[in-house]
Formats: structure tokens, C-alpha cells, sequence
């Protein structure tokens, strides 16, 4: 019977019966606060989708004057590489900064699983550079687009419609502001490590829940860049 | 694979859990790297001898599979899906189904704007 089954598993996790009616246990053998990070990912994801959907259907409906990325990005936004054609390779450098800053992520997260302050510590740095250096290149490009008069109001002789730089602000911007989020709650999570919190509180959850957050990131550039510099 | 994602009860790892997890992820960000390279490798080399644009179409299937590819192993391997309990993994997996019907639906609708624009031009 039912009861049966409850007090065998009741016996196995310590949990009573009126505990267990109370949701006592997760049906997920995860913490709150992960599920949670999930179910707000899940939300965020949808806010991305609709946004590079639109920019799909927007393109469909001006199929062959779209602007081709090769020639609206075919230089390295840097006053030494003035005038060099060399398309994609600043965008892959920003893509490789973002790869590189998950993996060191996820070596923090290891890390915590170990209970090792340090090794946290040791990792979260890179992750934060990584970071940083993104929104960087984020900068410069954007200041280059819009010294070539790109704009949200106005196109270049590249972009050629005006729906081109409304799109690439706007969803390059949301990105970059989660990148800008996701840099300042490393940052804090960095300091909370060096201060011992989690020492403390007795475990590095909380390393793991930003961590998907800033895993999330990267996701969402790999379509952002597939969107506007790959298709 | 032989070890568990901490979770409420288990939010420490033994150090034999802590390797294999290490050279999983170790794996996975050369996966991530390589199809990167092999991306943008494909780009290039196709703008710089393809300019007229013919047979886009598999380049951007080919993309696309990509892409794919390294959400998967950022979802499964980095953010631990892959080893979440079966219940989980639905919950999460289950509303981008939505995403295919969207992406289907307003691709189909750019083209015909498309379509019609050609009409308006007419009168």
C-alpha cells in the first residue's frame, strides 16, 4: 500500500510523513534556489527567442536587400588593424572569451564541491576578466558600427536598412547587459568566497546557481552570433 | 557516468567524482573550441570563394546543427542537465518545444510579408 511505500522512504531520508505532505522532499533531488535559477532561464530564454525570432521574421521580409555580415563586420574595430579586411575574427576572438570564461566557471563550481576557497577564488578571477574583456570588445564594436552610421534611426551603405542596426542594438545591448549582470554578481560572489560565507554556511551552492546563469550567457551568445554574424 | 550533481542531501564531492567531472568538462570546452573554429573556418573560406552566394541554404543548416551541437554540451555537460533526475530534465527541455512551432510560424510569415510587398509594388 501506499503508507508503506512512504515509511520505507521515510526510513531512508528521514523525512516524517507529515513533512513529506508538506513537500518535505524534492521530487527533483535539487535545492530550491537551483530550480528556481532554471525556471528563470527557461523565462529569459523566451525573451531571447522572441527577440531573434523577430529578427528571423524581419529578415524574411526583406530577403534579398538584408545586409551579408561579411561586409558589415569585415574589419577589426582597432585603430592597428585600420583598413585590414579580416571578417569574423574579432567576433570569434568575443565568442572564445566567452568559452574560455564558462570552462573556468565550471572549474569554480568543481571547486566549491570540494569545499576549496581557494580553488574558487583561483577560478572565479579568469571568469571575471573573461568577462570584462567581453564587454570590451563589445564596446568597440559598437562604437565602430556606429562611427560607420549604424544606428537604431539610420543605416549605413552596408547595413543598408535601417531594421539591421535596431536589432543588432537592441539584442547585442540585452546581451551585454546580462554579461554586465552576470559580472557583477561574480564579483560578489567572489568577495562572499574570500570572506568565508560559504565556509559557513557549509556548502558552495551558490557558486553553482550563478554559474548556470553565466552558462546561460554563453548560450545565448552561440545564437546571437550563429543570428548576426553566421547566417 | 560516475558522478552525481550535489544535490540537497549531497553537496560535496569525493575526489575521485571531482576528476571525473574535471576531464568530462575538459572534453567538452575542446568540443566547444573545435566546432567554433570549424564555424567560423566554414564562413570565411565560403564568403572569400563563394561571393555570389550560391547554396547558402547548407551552409546555414550546417550552422544551425552546430549551434545546436554546442548547446548541448553547454546545457548537458557545463550546467549539469544531463545528470539531473529524469523529471527535471523534462520540465526544462519541455517549452522549447514551443520555440520549433515559433520559429516555423514567423519564418513563414517574414515570407509572405515578403511576398506581398512584391504585390504592393505592382499597384
Amino acid at each position: 500500500m501506499a503508507t508503506a511505500t512512504i515509511s520505507h522512504e521515510q526510513a531512508h531520508e528521514h523525512v516524517t510523513e507529515q513533512e513529506l505532505w508538506k513537500g518535505g522532499r524534492s521530487p527533483f533531488k535539487a535545492g530550491y534556489g537551483k530550480v528556481m535559477m532554471w525556471y528563470f532561464l527557461i523565462s529569459d530564454t523566451f525573451t531571447f527567442a522572441s527577440f531573434l525570432i523577430a529578427y528571423g521574421a524581419l529578415r524574411f521580409t526583406m530577403a534579398e536587400n538584408w545586409p551579408k555580415p561579411a561586409e558589415v563586420f569585415s574589419s577589426i574595430p582597432l585603430e592597428m588593424f585600420h583598413g585590414v579586411k579580416a571578417p569574423l575574427v574579432f567576433v570569434s576572438i568575443m565568442t572564445f572569451l566567452l568559452i574560455i570564461s564558462s570552462y573556468t566557471m565550471v572549474r569554480a563550481v568543481q571547486e566549491g564541491y570540494l569545499m576549496n576557497k581557494k580553488g574558487v577564488v583561483k577560478f572565479l578571477i579568469p571568469t571575471i576578466i573573461c568577462g570584462v574583456l567581453f564587454l570590451g570588445c563589445q564596446y568597440l564594436e559598437w562604437t565602430h558600427l556606429i562611427n560607420d552610421g549604424v544606428t537604431t534611426t539610420t543605416a549605413s551603405a552596408t547595413t543598408k536598412v535601417v531594421n539591421f542596426g535596431q536589432l543588432f542594438f537592441v539584442i547585442t545591448g540585452f546581451h551585454g547587459l546580462h554579461v554586465l549582470g552576470g559580472v557583477a554578481l561574480l564579483l560578489w560572489l567572489m568577495i562572499s568566497t574570500m570572506n568565508g560565507k560559504f565556509d559557513q554556511v557549509g556548502h558552495y551552492e551558490m557558486v553553482e546557481k550563478i554559474g548556470l546563469y553565466w552558462h546561460f550567457v554563453d548560450l545565448v551568445w552561440v545564437y546571437v552570433f550563429l543570428c548576426f554574424y553566421l547566417l | 557516468m560516475g558522478f552525481e550533481v550535489p544535490s540537497e542531501g549531497h553537496l560535496h564531492w569525493t575526489e575521485s567524482e571531482y576528476n571525473e567531472s574535471r576531464s568530462a568538462v575538459l572534453k567538452t570546452i575542446i568540443i566547444l573550441s573545435v566546432v567554433t573554429v570549424v564555424e567560423v573556418g566554414i564562413a570565411m573560406i565560403y564568403d572569400h570563394f563563394v561571393p555570389s552566394g550560391n547554396g547558402k541554404i547548407f551552409i546555414n543548416m550546417f550552422m544551425a546543427v552546430a549551434s545546436v551541437v554546442k548547446v548541448w554540451y553547454i546545457m548537458g555537460i557545463f550546467m549539469h542537465l544531463g545528470h539531473e533526475t529524469k523529471g527535471f530534465k523534462t520540465t526544462v527541455l519541455f517549452p522549447f518545444l514551443f520555440l520549433i512551432w515559433a520559429i516555423i510560424a514567423f519564418t513563414m510569415e517574414g515570407n509572405s510579408w515578403n511576398a506581398m510587398r512584391g504585390l504592393l509594388n505592382a499597384f
